[in-house]
Formats: C-alpha cells, sequence, structure tokens
C-alpha cells in the first residue's frame, strides 16, 4: 500500500518537473525574437564578477572603473548593488534570465543565449580585438630579463609561430598576428621554468605539452602563481619567462621586456530582449560604477 | 586464543570508527583557527568583525565583514519568519489532525524534500520565485526576501520532522485529560498538548536556524551577493558562506586569509547555535 502511494507520488513530482519545462520554453522563445515590451525607465541590473577574478581584474582596468591615486591607492569603484556571479557561466545565466540585466565574460565563453553589444562601433570579435577597434581587450604577455638564452628563445618563436598561435586559437584566445612564420624545431634540451598569471596557465600547459612533444629533451615547469608574482620571479631570475595577463606597469618595464602571445577580449553582455546595439567606453564605466541606473538614461 | 585477539583487534576497530569524528572535528578547528586567528590578529578584531566595508581589491584593501553577518542574520529571520509557522502548523496537522491516507502521502513527500539538493533548490528559486519578485518589486528580483523564502522552505523538513516527533511524544493522557474536562479536540490540541511539546519544537526551530545560516550554493544563486551593508528587504545581500565560496577560487594572500577568518567566524556562530540546542534539549530531558 505504501509502495503505490510512493509511486504515484513520484509520478506527480515527474509530471510537475515535465510541465515547469514546457512552460519554461515559452518565455526562452519569445526572448530570442527582439521584443518590443523593453521598458527603458527600468532601473539597470549590472552583474559584476567577484573580487579577485582575473576578469574583473582586467575590466575595471580597461574601463577605467579602478582608479588609482598619487600614492598607489587603488579604489575599485564597481556599482555597490551590482549582483555578483563567481564564473562565466552564472553571470551568461543571470543575464540571458534577466531583461535588464548587462554583465561581462571573456569572448572566448560567448554564445547566442546572450547578446554581446558592440563597443565603441566595434563588434566584439576575434578579428576586431587583433586589430585593436574593440578596446575592451587585454594581452597575454610574457616577460623576460635582459637577453632570452637559446631555448626559451626558441620555445618563445614556437609560441609565435603559425603552430603556437593555431594552439592559442583553439584555447579560445586570439593569435597576435596574422602572418605567422611556421617554426622550424632546432634541437635543443634544457630546463625551463614559466612563473606567473592563472589566467594564461591553461594556454602555457597545451603549448608546453606540444613542445615538450617535439623536444624529448626539454623540460618546462609551469608555475602558476598570479601576474604580479611572475613578474617579479622574471626579474629575481628565479623564472626563465613570467605570464601576466594584463599589460606590463611601467616598473616592470624597466627590468624586463614584454612579448604578447595572444589577445583575449571580454564581452559585454545584455540580455537578447534588450534593443541597444552599441556603447562606448564611457557609457559602459558610467554603466558599471553606478552613474547610469535607468536604461533610458543611457540612449 | 585465536577469538580472543580476534575480539581485541574487533575492539580496536570500533574505537578507531569512533574515534574518527572526533579527530575530524579537531582537525577542522585546528585547520580554521590556525588560518583565521593570526589575520583577525593582524587585521584587528574590531576592523574585521564591525568593519562596514569589504574591498579586497583596492589598495590599501579593507576587509570588514560587518556586511555579511547582518546579511547571515537578516536572511535567517527571513527563514524562521516564513518556515516555523507553516512547519509547526504542518507537524500539528501531521500529528493530531491528518487522516492515515493523507498521512501516508504526506510524510514521504515531506522527507523527501530533505534529501533533495541544494542547488536544486537554488535553481527552482533563480527560475521561480527571482522573476515573480522581480515582476512584483522590480529591480532584480534577487534580494533578502527572496533569499529568506528559500531558506523558509529549504528548513520545512527539519522542523516538521522534530516538531512532529516532539508533539507525538506527549502522553496521551494530557490530551485525554483536557478533552474529560470539556475541551473540544482543537482546542486540547492548540492549549494543552502544543505547550507541552514546546522544548522539542524550539529545538527544532533551533535546528532550522543551523541549517539556514550554513546554506551555501542555493543562497549564492538568489542573494544578488552584494558586499555592502543591507540596505533594505528588497535589495540584494551577501551571507557569510557565499562570501567564502564567491571568493575562494582566485583569493590569495591576505585575501584568502580574511576567507577563512569568515570561516572561523561562521564557525563560532555555528558553535552557539548547537550549544543554544543542547542546553534547550538538556533542559527538556529534565
Amino acid at each position: 500500500m505504501k509502495k503505490i502511494f510512493s509511486l504515484v507520488l513520484v509520478a506527480i513530482i515527474i509530471s510537475i518537473f515535465t510541465i515547469g519545462c514546457t512552460q519554461t520554453d515559452t518565455p526562452q522563445g519569445s526572448a530570442e525574437t527582439p521584443t518590443n515590451d523593453f521598458d527603458a525607465s527600468r532601473t539597470i541590473n549590472v552583474v559584476s564578477r567577484e573580487d579577485g577574478s582575473g576578469t574583473r581584474g582586467a575590466f575595471v582596468e580597461i574601463v577605467g572603473i579602478l582608479e588609482k591615486d598619487a600614492n598607489g591607492n587603488e579604489v575599485d569603484r564597481t556599482y555597490e548593488e551590482a549582483i555578483i556571479q563567481n564564473g562565466t557561466d552564472a553571470v551568461m545565466t543571470t543575464v540571458a534570465g534577466d531583461k535588464y540585466a548587462i554583465g561581462y565574460i571573456s569572448l572566448g565563453s560567448l554564445n547566442d543565449t546572450v547578446k554581446a553589444v558592440k563597443v565603441e562601433g566595434a563588434e566584439a570579435s576575434s578579428e576586431n580585438v587583433q586589430n585593436g577597434s574593440y578596446k575592451i581587450a587585454r594581452p597575454f604577455n610574457l616577460a623576460y630579463k635582459g637577453e632570452l638564452d637559446p631555448l626559451a628563445k626558441d620555445f618563445m618563436d614556437f609560441i609565435l609561430s603559425a603552430e603556437g598561435q593555431a594552439i592559442v586559437v583553439e584555447e579560445g584566445y586570439v593569435q597576435v598576428g596574422t602572418d605567422l612564420p611556421s617554426y622550424e624545431g632546432s634541437g635543443q634540451e634544457g630546463n625551463l621554468v614559466v612563473a606567473g598569471s592563472t589566467s594564461v596557465t591553461p594556454v602555457m600547459e597545451k603549448l608546453k605539452e606540444a613542445y615538450e612533444g617535439m623536444h624529448s629533451g626539454v623540460s618546462i615547469e609551469i608555475q602558476s602563481t598570479g601576474s604580479s608574482a611572475g613578474m617579479k620571479s622574471a626579474i629575481e631570475g628565479t623564472a626563465d619567462l613570467g605570464m601576466a595577463s594584463r599589460d606590463l606597469k611601467e616598473s616592470e618595464l624597466a627590468e624586463l621586456t614584454g612579448q604578447p602571445i595572444a589577445m583575449d577580449g571580454i564581452a559585454v553582455i545584455t540580455n537578447n530582449a534588450n534593443p541597444i546595439e552599441d556603447l562606448t567606453i564611457d557609457q559602459v564605466k558610467s554603466i558599471f560604477v553606478g552613474e547610469a541606473t535607468e536604461w533610458s538614461s543611457i540612449e | 586464543m585465536k577469538s580472543k585477539s580476534f575480539e581485541g583487534f574487533m575492539k580496536g576497530i570500533f574505537i578507531v570508527s569512533a574515534m574518527m569524528s572526533i579527530l575530524a572535528i579537531i582537525l577542522i578547528c585546528y585547520f580554521i583557527f590556525a588560518g583565521g586567528i593570526p589575520f583577525i590578529a593582524e587585521y584587528g578584531v574590531k576592523g574585521f568583525l564591525l568593519g562596514t566595508e569589504w574591498k579586497p581589491s583596492n589598495n590599501p584593501a579593507s576587509f570588514g565583514i560587518l556586511p555579511m553577518i547582518l546579511g547571515s542574520v537578516y536572511v535567517t529571520i527571513g527563514a524562521i519568519i516564513i518556515g516555523v509557522p507553516i512547519g509547526i502548523l504542518t507537524a500539528t496537522y501531521l500529528s493530531k489532525f491528518c487522516g492515515d491516507k493523507l498521512y501516508r502521502v504526506l510524510k514521504p513527500s515531506i522527507n523527501l524534500m530533505s534529501g533533495i539538493p541544494s542547488i536544486v533548490y537554488g535553481f527552482f528559486a533563480l527560475t521561480v520565485i527571482v522573476p515573480i519578485m522581480r515582476n512584483l518589486f522590480g529591480g532584480t528580483g534577487m534580494n533578502i526576501v527572496t533569499a529568506s523564502i528559500l531558506l523558509g522552505i529549504m528548513i520545512l523538513p527539519t522542523i516538521i520532522g522534530m516538531s512532529e516527533a516532539s508533539i507525538r511524544a506527549v502522553p496521551q493522557s494530557y490530551y485525554e485529560g483536557s478533552v474529560g474536562l470539556g475541551a473540544t479536540h482543537e482546542r486540547a490540541i492548540m492549549t494543552v498538548v502544543l505547550p507541552a511539546a514546546r522544548s522539542g519544537i524550539l529545538s527544532s526551530v533551533i535546528l532550522g536556524i543551523g541549517r539556514a545560516i550554513g546554506e551555501t550554493m542555493a543562497v549564492i544563486l538568489v542573494a544578488g551577493n552584494q558586499a555592502r551593508m543591507p540596505k533594505g528587504i528588497l535589495k540584494g545581500v551577501r551571507t557569510m558562506t557565499t562570501n567564502i565560496v564567491i571568493e575562494m577560487a582566485y583569493a590569495a594572500d591576505q585575501h584568502r586569509e580574511a576567507l577563512i577568518a569568515t570561516a572561523a567566524i561562521l564557525f563560532i556562530f555555528i558553535l552557539i547555535i548547537n550549544a543554544t540546542f543542547l542546553i534547550v534539549k538538556r533542559r527538556s530531558a529534565n
């Protein structure tokens, strides 16, 4: 008797789930076509990433949300009321589910559940990041002190070759040049230490695998310590190459030579139902610091 | 001889198993406090507990967790307001009014509620409660009320289960005596049986508070997670648990220590709640 009841209960729950699923399909379907019922007087629901995230760090710096004063103090002025989500997927889900939301994610993760707006008239695409017309992009840099030794030089040549850049593109980032020489491996052996940014580490791992596959005598050690720590290691000489997911600071450039090895764009995303197509950097800034709080105020 | 050594061996196994949980709790205590206390000492107890600004990426950074402490407290109070009346009334209904047939359906479905993973609750709230709140009150729909409703639902099984057991444990003679004195069925239950079960019900509420304050994955999806002083029940909020989960992935150095210190404060909260639970339980046993 008890068994029958629990079976009935399970059946009811399953039917509730299926009904729930079919119902949620409808609003998603209608959201794909731009609707006219977008109410511009509604508040902008800003979605940001958590403190410490590399994407947030790069975004606030490029857009100018991070303010620095003469004493070296830095203040992140991200809007206090901004929803904080801890991951690219969470930001996308939130923006996809809220008609009045705006957020930012790494360009490589963009898909059609959300809409990337143009910034300063340039569409968020790999080509525009590469030719510099899309402004919200950060370079992945490799930095070294003085002259490169032959092994490090050869590894650098490999990364900047057509083969190396193909790996960069495969990982979802933007290559640094178009006319690339193909890599001609010269027999190298030895050890190499690469230290720095956690954001660059995944693509560096792939490059290391490919390079070590070509040169059996080479062993590359990657230390994922963060951009600033990586630059410090390169200056102190504890690492042959330092990785940074940002531009080199002036103090670092005094000691090191930087070489961009890839670019990563940051797409500003809104809901598909949002009629806004184009924003300027200043508008993006005013939204994310909370100066513009209604959609009507930025049209 | 053989059986004797075997018995000794098994005895050892049982003791080790029994010690496992104690060892685990000692290790957790050590890790949390060894990681958290030095930071609190360095940053200053007052600045950490009463600081109203949490801005780890500023230079110099500020780590005040008062917004998160208040966030946890507000959301928990909201969950109690929503969950406790429903829970106690349901427990009363289940134990004293409900027919046998309905009970066989109701009881398993309440048990099922406690088995649902919290992230599923969170996703439910994100797709159902958040849009409703957004349409009703505008804004983002991610606020203290939303989180409270969600947590209120999540603590129901805890409250109903324990309250029902304690209502059933009230001696039948209490009920019979009051009915014999002329009270109706309803009056006998509401004025005699329920008050007699009050310490058990109170324990269930305290356990519910413990569950609500410790809940993380569901809250993270619907609370908005703004790290600033709570500004009203229709604004977003960040709790201590979500603060740790959200920022742990990228945190380094001092920022990481600050998060472990947040965990230490949360741990102290849970200890206080459990101690209250034990006191209430002991009093009811006497």
